[in-house]
């Protein structure tokens, strides 16, 4: 069928109009329809080709590679109890299931966020009236490592580069004790 | 109650706005993509009740609705204005937001995080846009139990949001760096920083009249102090760099360029139809070309306004129903001829 406008194009799009009362329908091609009508052919603002997630799933994927050669087990298996979401299918979504899977997944996160943030804790602003015995990770869950580092961290921020590099030493020199153990 | 855009500011010549965007989740409903409608619903709902309280403890009304009951034309129209994002207003399940009368704070429900609060000023000043958001973090926190952890931080439905959740960002206008193609190499320099740039709607969206945004990529292992004085810091280098490169344009041809802003500005006083993104180019060029000081007006006027008033959403908002894109573009002429002022011609 030809556009009812143009009588030129193939028409694809049937647009009804009611005005007063009155319907009139009409059988448009999309050039007409856009020209003469509120359709529109493509969506000006969100180009969904371009998408972070696509990219992002790349990138996880590659840190679950490395997870896998090293710890030799299936990562598939680590499921939220919470909300269901597989450590799959986070890494091929790109997206948390909810504020749960932090603490399912937590033993794969260290890797992820060093990728992604460059940094592996939050060094930023704290709820006010936060109460942090009834979190769900508190302070004394953290390694001896981990709560070095947050330490480290702060004092970056406060500009005590002395303690800083006191701290990265201190650090380096367990982590060597570590894998010597190990 | 003066709007953002309406305000005027310094170092508007280059950037128009400062923007900071905190994601919150709360503890008791799944993020986004596993959301039920039913509970959408019910966070929409939960997260509105905040507006009583915010109107009760600042000095501005908050006005609430659900995004996913209104017309595509609004949705278009807060697109266009940078209250909601393109996300938001594409979303099928229930959304709703929360929007001061100066629109300076928006908070957008459900977006891909449960609670998106926004905060957008005139010109280059993220301290001043930061401590808006912040505030209403704060007041909203007592109502809600967003989810945060001692180690992660705040608590986000992707990876490369959560710690502070907080991403500033610059809208700029650089059309002397656009056109001697310095854009691609500015986005390779500044992303050395951490830093990126992006079209006027933000991420996938492409540029129109010039107009970008530079925003952080971290939010972990940064506090949300550093990530604005680190943005602040390359923004003050990329408008050093779009002056000096005007004042080269100026002084190598400032009588082509003249000639060029003046006729922008004949063909936007008479143009009986005109698009979109005809009219960007051209008011790219007036704002060029007034903040340059090639061009004078009779009175104050904030071309930005006009550029987010041409837009096809706002466009039809203001008209009240949808049109064709021809009845459009003549609509938009007679809108900036409306519009426009007149300009002195002592030059």
């Amino acid at each position: 069928m030809l556009c009812d406008r143009c009588q030129k194009r193939d028409a694809k799009i049937l647009y009804t109009e009611i005005i007063n009362g009155v319907k009139k329908e009409q059988h448009l091609c999309e050039e007409c329809a856009t020209d003469y009508t509120s359709f529109q052919m493509e969506k000006p603002l969100l180009n969904s080709d371009l998408t972070l997630g696509d990219l992002l799933s790349t990138l996880l994927d590659n840190y679950t590679v490395v997870d896998k050669k090293q710890s030799g087990e299936a990562n598939s298996t680590v499921v939220c109890s919470n909300c269901g979401t597989s450590y799959e299918e986070f890494i091929q979504k790109g997206r948390f299931g909810c504020s749960k899977c932090y603490n399912s997944f937590s033993s794969h996160l260290g890797k992820t966020f060093k990728g992604i943030q460059g940094a592996q804790f939050h060094t930023g602003k704290r709820p006010k009236g936060y109460i942090t015995a009834g979190s769900e990770r508190t302070m004394k869950d953290f390694t001896e490592i981990e709560k070095l580092s947050l330490k480290l961290q702060e004092a970056i921020e406060k500009e005590e580069f002395e303690e800083a590099a006191r701290l990265r030493d201190f650090i380096k020199q367990m982590k060597k004790e570590e894998t010597n153990n190990a | 109650m003066l709007k953002w855009y309406e305000q005027m500011v310094p170092d508007s010549d280059v950037v128009i706005s400062s923007r900071i965007r905190l994601a919150r989740n709360l503890d008791n409903y799944p993020f986004s993509s596993k959301i039920t409608e039913e509970q959408a619903t019910a966070l929409v709902n939960e997260v509105k009740g905040v507006a009583a309280s915010l109107t009760e403890q600042e000095k501005r009304k908050f006005y609430t609705c659900n995004i996913s009951t209104l017309s595509d034309i609004d949705k278009t129209a807060m697109v266009e204005r940078h209250i909601v994002s393109p996300l938001l207003a594409e979303k099928e399940q229930t959304t709703g937001l929360i929007l001061s009368e100066d629109e300076t704070i928006s908070i957008m429900i459900n977006e891909e995080d449960h609670v998106r609060i926004q905060a957008i000023v005139g010109g280059l000043n993220l301290e001043q846009a930061y401590q808006e958001a912040d505030h209403v973090d704060d007041l909203a926190y007592h109502k809600l139990h967003f989810a945060y952890d001692e180690k992660y931080g705040y608590l986000t439905a992707c990876p490369t949001n959560a710690g502070t959740g907080m991403r500033a960002s610059c809208m700029v206008f650089l059309p002397a760096l656009s056109s001697a193609r310095m854009i691609q190499k500015l986005i390779e320099e500044v992303g050395k920083y951490g830093v990126t740039v992006r079209g006027i709607y933000g991420e996938g969206t492409k540029s129109l009249g010039n107009i970008y945004q530079i925003s952080n990529q971290k939010t972990m292992g940064i506090s949300e102090n550093e990530i604005i004085e680190n943005l602040k810091r390359i923004v003050s280098q990329v408008v050093k760099q779009e002056r000096k490169r005007r004042e080269y344009m100026l002084s190598v041809g400032a009588d082509e360029i003249q000639d060029q802003v003046y006729r922008s500005y004949g063909v936007l006083k008479y143009a009986r139809q005109i698009s979109s993104d005809d009219a960007m180019t051209l008011l790219s060029q007036l704002k060029f070309g007034a903040d340059c000081g090639l061009i004078e007006f009779d009175r104050e006027f904030n071309i930005h306004k006009l550029m987010m008033g041409v837009q096809p959403g706002s466009l039809q908002w203001t008209l009240g129903k949808n049109v064709g894109s021809v009845t459009r573009d003549q609509s938009r002429a007679e809108y900036i001829r409306k519009e426009l002022p007149a300009i002195i011609n002592n030059l």
